[in-house]
């Protein structure tokens, strides 16, 4: 009983109990050899998934409705100008960060201005525009690899005592989103906004100010996850972010978030990231093949979501 | 030097079909055909190469007057329903030939049916259709899979363990090219492909899956690719903290640009196989041929384009930053590839 009355306080513990037993799973399969090495990738890649993630966590908490479905083409954008204007070189580092930023920060405000001037629902407004960014990105460079300098790839490839540089930023990260979300006038402001709107107007919030905020931030992350795994990976592709679409909004929905809007937790991101990057290199560890690893992914993932529902429900 | 051997070719094509037409222009009878590309698909490296060289080379084609137009157009959505739209678009317009990069082997052959109806030469390439009244371009993604096999072999006779990388799930070409890495396997039974992930091609999928595997193999000796994930595989392999094994890279320059720098440092060997994004050029080509009324085969066979660790300096050389290997066919080379499937 207690067990339960604990997760039912805390949506966000199911993601991390499925990423754990299917890490003993996979590590079951070399009696425990590949431990830490599995745990390393799967902290380096989940961290990726987080940062776009705690984006997309704050706009779904807006509200029914509230998506942002730009993030991939976003990222594309941001890692193909900022690894081309950096062209390598050391001294660009800085300019090349602040690219990416601010590339990300203009898609955030040029959706909210689709959302609020031409009053276009949001899944429709970041669909229109996410096409727009990624012909920018082709036409930019069109898919020619730069690659990004020294010093950045060995950070972003690196470990500092054996954790993973970018798991480290991300995890900064979502310490920062954690205390914006839980601890601030803000947070409980964009909360505010995504339990009822009415309400949220009449106790007199700055709603339009909030979502734009939300919306800015979402897709500034987008931009340093664009840069990021861009200089992991030894250069922007055009089909980068593609992924990251699902990923995005998986992880917020795995980690135990409402997708109604108004109740996320932070810390289950990191549990359902892990758990995402976990369930494929299980499978693929027991070998099966495109079409049953992609059909138990799917069951596996509506277990975690049904177990982790059931369980909220019965709290209430 | 074009324009030469296409006078000659004129002249002769000129003799067996149009022999009463005295009139006929001296450059070409194609000389007023327009054709058109279109393409399913323009959102990764490979098929900005594929149009860069539609471009470079039907440019000066048009420009000197050997067809009217060549335009090419890309469909938003990699979907066949749209692609299937664009060419009902292209008969409307009256186009004289459409070379087509299919979005399915199936699915477009009701509108490709109906352009052979309308009088339209329908050449297809890379992604082929089944309809029988078009040309086909075909790869041999089959042998593509086996020569890598075939190479290791040659290199490690001892066999050993191999990582094998998929395409993309789904996509014929993936099958093709794992059906003829498992040719390979059964020819050679010294090896052993202990694990299989899918890297859909990316560079930074394919890493990802190899790092989430990678913990759980026992030793490899090789990493078989499909194009476009050999420097991903090669990265999470080197963060892993492992020997490199032997990766077969895909023909883009990152990988061609990891593997002479390893050549350099430790003399290390591998090879690397694709397609050439160009292979449009040479669909062009055969477009013009059929519409300069000589006879073409339905069924080419493209070679693949392999580099070895001779050819590997002037390869890289010759690769844009960022691009890939590439080779963009003449007049002559379609003319060659015509003969030889005659």
């Amino acid at each position: 009983m207690t067990f339960l009355r604990m997760t039912a306080s805390r949506p966000w513990l199911w993601a991390w109990i499925a990423a754990v037993a299917v890490f003993g799973i996979t590590i079951a399969a070399t009696a425990g050899a590949s431990a830490a090495g599995l745990a390393q990738a799967a902290f380096t890649f989940a961290a990726f998934s987080v940062i776009v993630g705690l984006g997309q966590m704050f706009v779904i908490t807006l509200g029914p409705g509230n998506i942002d479905l730009s993030i991939p083409a976003t990222m594309t954008l941001a890692g193909t100008v900022s690894l081309k204007l950096m062209d390598g070189q050391e001294a660009m580092i800085l300019p090349g960060i602040l690219v990416a930023l601010g590339i990300g920060a203009c898609v955030g405000v040029l959706n909210y201005t689709l959302i609020r001037a031409l009053r276009i629902p949001p899944i429709i407004a970041t669909l229109a525009l996410s096409f727009i960014v990624q012909s920018t990105a082709i036409w930019t460079n069109r898919g020619l690899r730069v690659k990004p300098p020294e010093s950045l790839a060995s950070f972003s490839t690196g470990t500092l005592w054996g954790v993973p540089n970018v798991a480290i930023v991300a995890g900064l990260l979502t310490i920062a989103a954690w205390v914006l979300l839980e601890r601030s006038g803000h947070g409980r402001r964009i909360s505010a906004i995504g339990q009822s709107l009415p309400a949220a107007r009449r106790a007199g919030i700055p709603v339009e100010g909030v979502r734009l905020a939300t919306y800015v931030l979402c897709a500034t992350l987008a931009g340093l996850c664009g840069f990021l795994l861009s200089c992991f990976s030894g250069g922007a592709a055009l089909n980068m972010g593609a992924e990251f679409l699902l990923v995005s909004i998986a992880v917020v929905v795995i980690g135990g978030s409402s997708v109604a809007g108004g109740n996320s937790n932070v810390p289950g991101i990191w549990g359902a990231a892990l758990f995402l990057f976990l369930v494929v290199s299980m499978l693929n560890t027991y070998g099966f093949g495109a079409g049953p690893r992609l059909i138990l992914t799917g069951f596996i993932i509506i277990a975690v979501i049904l177990a982790a529902s059931a369980r909220g429900r019965t709290a209430a | 030097m074009t324009r030469k051997i296409l006078l000659t070719t004129a002249f002769g094509a000129g003799l067996g079909t149009a022999l009463g037409l005295m009139a006929v222009p001296a450059v070409a009878d194609t000389s007023d055909s327009r054709i058109a590309l279109s393409n399913n698909y323009a959102g990764n490296s490979w098929r900005q190469a594929m149009l860069t060289s539609w471009e470079t080379v039907t440019g000066p084609a048009v420009a000197e007057g050997v067809v009217a137009a060549a335009d090419a157009f890309t469909t938003g959505e990699n979907s066949a329903t749209e692609q299937a739209a664009q060419i009902q678009n292209m008969i409307l317009q009256g186009y004289d030939a459409i070379v087509v990069n299919a979005a399915s082997p199936t699915a477009l052959n009701g509108a490709v049916r109906e352009a052979c109806d309308a009088g339209i030469v329908v050449v297809s390439f890379d992604g082929i259709v089944t309809e029988p009244c078009a040309w086909r371009i075909a790869v041999d993604f089959h042998e593509m899979g086996r020569v890598q096999i075939e190479y290791l072999a040659e290199h490690l006779p001892d066999g050993g363990n191999l990582l094998e990388i998929r395409g993309l799930a789904g996509v014929f070409v993936d099958d093709e090219i794992s059906a003829g890495i498992h040719a390979g396997v059964a020819e050679h039974p010294q090896f052993e492909i202990v694990g299989s992930v899918h890297g859909d091609w990316a560079q930074d999928v394919a890493q990802r899956a190899v790092a989430g595997i990678l913990p759980s193999l026992p030793e490899i000796v090789g990493v078989v690719t499909q194009g476009g994930d050999g420097y991903g595989a090669a990265q999470a392999i080197a963060a892993a903290g492992r020997d490199t094994p032997i990766i077969i890279m895909g023909n883009r320059q990152d990988e061609l640009l990891w593997w002479s720098e390893q050549k350099a440092a430790n003399g290390y060997e591998t090879m690397s196989v694709s397609i050439a994004p160009g292979v449009s050029t040479l669909a062009f080509w055969v477009a013009q041929q059929i519409l300069d009324g000589n006879e073409v085969p339905k069924e080419l066979v493209v070679p693949f384009l392999a580099i070895t660790q001779d050819s590997l300096a002037e390869d890289l050389a010759n690769t844009p930053v960022g691009g890939v290997a590439n080779v963009e066919y003449t007049l002559e080379d379609a003319q060659e590839v015509i003969a030889g499937a005659m």
